[in-house]
């Protein structure tokens, strides 16, 4: 700021009745309002746990805040010493089929074309979709599987490159979850509520852990751009709710830019863009000192991401420097910005920088009609380079502090939806039992927890509910799901309602 | 009364609304003044009795006179307090069946004194003459009725064993010499219950209609049934509530109260199951008691015990206790000014995760006095790709509590090995990157804590 051939020497002023009536009145008011709050403050922060020590958080009678109680709250974060630091989320959207994938069941094979009993089924109510059929044949799966690794863990012959890393993953067979179709169910695991409106995990993670890089979004979002666009995806699904809007998932483009208008335009050089942000943000301060509004706040503070993402970003994304050997082990599609293959790539440099949630979604997975095809492609688009993301942290020795997340929004049904043929089925929505899997920071490796019945119907063994996953989520973030809290029109919210327990079979 | 109903109804209908709502806090104001003015009535009939009796004397023949307009106060009194009373009550804080004998009782015992004062006025006497020696009986039973109301409106304030025969009768089992001599029910059981389960399930709350406080009332049941089946700890209703998972509906005890520990409940099982839940059994005299004696010991706290190990909070994982439970945080911000990230990974003790950034150009010797101060805090710390070799590293030798280091793409050699000898709580380190060879990875190996070395892109030939 040393070179300003225009600075302002007097302090910045609104010239607006509005803003004379604040000139006059803010000495007085502000005097009042933070010697009171801040002995407030004070009181409530014991509510809280606070342990006092905060990082630079720590509330003070010099500056106190209207939201002192949400600081003292943020400030007793974390509670627990955090085992990872990063998170990487492959939301596979529409529901991947456990049959094909993790879930083996050889029983079914002596049952092919038999009714689904009503002794598993027990009345549950069916979607539209199926509903009406007059007969639910069980179906087993068309592909086989075979055993790996030191865990002998099932994986079926789909999932090749998967099944290398298999003593690397966590494997939960027996999720579960309360919505049966896509919108609900996927705006349930990523807000904890069926209905939109409330912060992702990736707010909540932003808005209760800040940043580890201040020169890139704390959660960033790849989309897939060569997924079969089956079902939609909603930008509220990385939304912030209610949370400051600073904490919204940031999505970059699935193409060439994966955000657009870094560069300068032709004919300006960009030098005075900072000073030009700082008299804009003096202003919006003005107005923020006027009104109050918390989302000017957020509103400068956006400011100043996109100035630092100038350098940042085309940093981030270049990938001239990743030998071939890298785009070898991501496969077919590295080199193609915006594919699953190029996003797991881009992911991996986005964690290096420490950013801490990377949310990819790949969509394509809800196969009605004609599984065995589309799975057969889904998992040929995906398998390789999830494969080559854990392969790839791990022997960077980013998986000790990196959490990798493998899953969808339900599972498919043990019955063929539609006409059964000996080389043709679907699959229906399944909400009551379905496989994820984890690897990484935290969790224990080459491990498999759950069961589910014959015709990975039921859960026999180990429920996980969603809240239950997210509260592990958030336990090994160093985050107890139940303290970290958003007060919002009268009522405390959080990630997992009044629900959740953290899965501690499955903590390393 | 009924005309109070009637309104009270009609308040507390609408009491949404803002001004109807104020005569609800009327109602419940004017109800808490009972306790007060309850004791008005019991004076003055008190007093009115004890007039009657002692005007029998020649001494004191002139109190006569004075009855009528005692027991008239009395009879006033009484009245209001039991519309006072009505008032309180309806506030339904209270055990409906002790209160619907209070309220009866109350209502008799004015009635009562409005006829005994009736009987003492000059135009009672010109129709009806009456045996002297009857109003004295109905005196002395209005002072009796005053005080079984009385009783029961104590009761309904102070719970039921406040004032109670059994207070008096209570005997403190004594505790046995050992544990096979125990009474399984008497001596083990039974203070489970009363220590977990009574402030809900006793005689004055009845939560449930369940109560604990005797072997006949907890085989009697609750208001589903019977709560204990002998022989069947799965099929008992008492053993699956308080086995549910706490955040189960029906879990017991509720609203937060202490659960009962492992030891408890694993008592409770084996006494259904082994002891057919019955009373006046010794641990000796069920077979296969030998394994319970340690745990009946423990909860008897006699000598020989051992307690089932709590499943608790295993989420926490144990924390390295040399950690220093504070730091000094202004060196910390030092620290964040001179370029490095530090996050504060735990509080209690403080354990630190410091980054210094790819590149940062931040001098080793800049920031090596800062360091040293919080060495001892440091649990996870990344110096990677800033071109430091063991001469800039020596202050890892104070970092005595490291759990994790990232040392990749620095000019480091086997000598770092040297470094991290001390630490007892390394578990991994990353040396991508750097210049490991062979020989330092061996040494490595030898390290008595280290579970993880990462060595992609080194010297290093082994494969892994």
């Amino acid at each position: 700021m040393s070179f300003m051939p225009h600075s302002h020497d007097e302090e910045f002023r609104l010239n607006t009745p509005d803003g004379d009536a604040l000139n006059r009145k803010l000495d007085r008011r502000r005097f009042l309002l933070k010697t009171s709050l801040g002995l407030g403050a004070l009181a409530t922060g014991s509510l809280f746990g606070m342990k006092g020590l905060s990082g630079d958080k720590s509330p003070s009678l010099l500056e106190p805040d209207a939201n002192s109680t949400e600081e003292a709250m943020l400030a007793a974060i974390p509670h627990f010493a955090p085992r990872a630091k990063r998170v990487v989320y492959l939301f596979m959207a529409g529901g991947p089929s456990q049959f094909e994938t993790f879930d083996y069941k050889p029983a079914l094979l002596n049952l092919v074309g038999q009714d689904l009993p009503d002794s598993i089924r027990k009345g549950q109510r069916l979607t539209g979709m199926s509903a009406s059929q007059a007969t639910l044949p069980v179906v087993p799966s068309i592909y086989k599987f075979q055993q790996y690794g030191q865990s002998r863990t099932w994986v079926s012959d789909l999932l090749p490159h998967t099944a290398q890393v298999i003593d690397d993953l966590c494997i939960i067979k027996s999720l579960h979850s309360e919505a049966i179709n896509h919108d609900p169910a996927i705006t349930f695991f990523q807000t904890g509520n069926q209905l939109a409106g409330r912060p992702s995990i990736g707010s909540w993670i932003s808005y209760g852990l800040g940043s580890d890089n201040q020169n890139l979004p704390t959660f960033i979002v790849l989309v897939s751009k060569n997924a079969q666009l089956d079902q939609p995806l909603y930008a509220r699904l990385w939304g912030n709710g209610f949370l400051p809007t600073r904490h919204q998932g940031v999505q970059f483009r699935s193409g060439k830019d994966p955000v657009l208008f870094l560069n300068n335009p032709e004919g300006y050089d960009g030098t005075d863009r900072k000073e030009m942000l700082g008299y804009l943000t003096k202003l919006n301060q003005l107005q923020n000192d006027l009104y109050g509004d918390p989302e000017i706040e957020n509103r400068i503070a956006q400011y100043e991401m996109a100035f630092r993402m100038q350098t940042s970003v085309p940093n981030v994304v270049d990938m001239s420097n990743e030998p071939q050997e890298v785009f070898d082990l991501y496969g077919p599609g590295s080199r193609d910005p915006g594919t699953y293959a190029a996003n797991c790539l881009l992911a991996r440099k986005l964690l290096e920088k420490d950013v801490k949630f990377v949310q990819l979604y790949h969509q394509g997975w809800d196969q009605h009609a004609g599984l065995p095809k589309n799975i057969a492609r889904q998992c040929r688009d995906t398998d390789q380079a999830t494969a080559a993301l854990i392969k790839d942290l791990k022997r960077r020795g980013l998986l000790e502090d990196t959490l990798v997340v493998w899953g969808g929004e339900f599972g498919r049904t043990v019955y063929s939806q539609g006409k059964l043929t000996a080389t043709d089925y679907g699959r229906d929505h399944h909400p009551r039992c379905f496989s994820m899997w984890m690897a990484g920071a935290g969790v224990k490796p080459g491990f498999s927890y759950g069961e589910t019945d014959d015709f990975s119907y039921n859960i026999v063994k180990d429920p996980v509910h969603v809240h239950d996953f997210q509260a592990t989520l958030m336990h090994l973030m160093g985050i107890d799901h139940e303290q970290l809290i958003y007060k919002f029109q009268g009522r405390r919210f959080r990630l997992t309602d009044v629900h959740g327990k953290v899965v501690n079979a499955v903590l390393a | 009364m009924y005309t109070a109903k009637l309104l009270t109804q009609y308040w507390l209908n609408v009491n949404d609304k803002p001004g109807p709502m104020i005569f609800t806090d009327i109602i419940t104001f004017l109800g808490r003044f009972h306790p007060l003015v309850v004791h008005l009535p019991i004076g003055f009939l008190l007093m009115g009795a004890v007039f009657n009796v002692l005007s029998y004397f020649p001494n004191y023949r002139f109190l006569k006179d004075a009855m009528s307009f005692t027991l008239l106060a009395g009879f006033l009194a009484a009245v209001a307090a039991c519309i006072l009373g009505y008032l309180l009550s309806l506030s339904g804080e209270y055990d409906r069946q002790i209160l619907s004998q209070h309220r009866l009782s109350g209502i008799l015992l004015a009635i009562l004194a409005g006829i005994l004062w009736s009987m003492t006025t000059a135009l009672y006497a010109r129709f009806i003459m009456i045996s002297k020696k009857i109003v004295t009986a109905l005196c002395i039973a209005l002072v009796l009725l005053t005080a079984y109301t009385g009783h029961q409106g104590g009761t309904l304030t102070h719970g039921s064993d406040y004032l109670s025969l059994e207070t008096l009768t209570y005997q403190v089992r004594e505790k046995p010499v050992n544990a096979e001599e125990a009474m399984i029910f008497e001596d083990v059981i039974l203070p489970i219950f009363e220590r977990r389960c009574e402030g809900c399930h006793q005689k004055g709350k009845r939560k449930g209609r369940l109560i604990v406080s005797s072997h006949a009332q907890l085989m009697k049941g609750g208001k589903h049934g019977p709560v204990l089946e002998p022989g069947k700890p799965d099929e008992s209703e008492l053993y699956r509530r308080i086995t549910l998972d706490p955040t189960h509906e029906d879990f017991m005890p509720t609203d937060g109260k202490t659960p009962l520990t492992k030891s408890e409940t694993e008592m409770i099982r084996w006494w259904i199951e082994n002891a057919g839940a019955a009373e006046g059994r010794k641990l000796s005299e069920v077979k296969g008691y030998e394994k319970m004696t340690p745990l009946v010991a423990s909860l008897l706290k006699l000598p020989g015990a051992r307690p089932l190990p709590e499943p608790g909070v295993t989420t926490m994982r144990a924390v390295n206790a040399a950690i220093p439970p504070k730091t000094d945080m202004a060196t910390v911000s030092i620290l964040r000014q001179k370029g490095l990230t530090v996050r504060v990974m735990l509080h209690d003790p403080v354990m630190l995760d410091v980054t210094m950034p790819a590149k940062s150009g931040v001098a080793m010797s800049d920031i090596e006095k800062d360091l040293s101060i919080v060495a001892g805090n440091v649990i996870w710390l990344n110096l990677s790709d800033n071109n430091l070799t063991e001469n800039d590293l020596k202050i890892l030798k104070l970092m005595s509590n490291l759990e994790k280091l990232r040392l990749e793409k620095n000019p480091v050699g086997d000598r770092i090995v040297d470094l991290l000898s001390q630490h007892q709580h390394l578990e991994a380190v990353n040396l991508n990157g750097t210049l490991l060879t062979n020989s330092g990875l061996a040494r490595l190996r030898r390290h008595p804590s280290l579970q993880r070395v990462y060595t992609w892109d080194t010297p290093v030939t082994e494969t892994k």
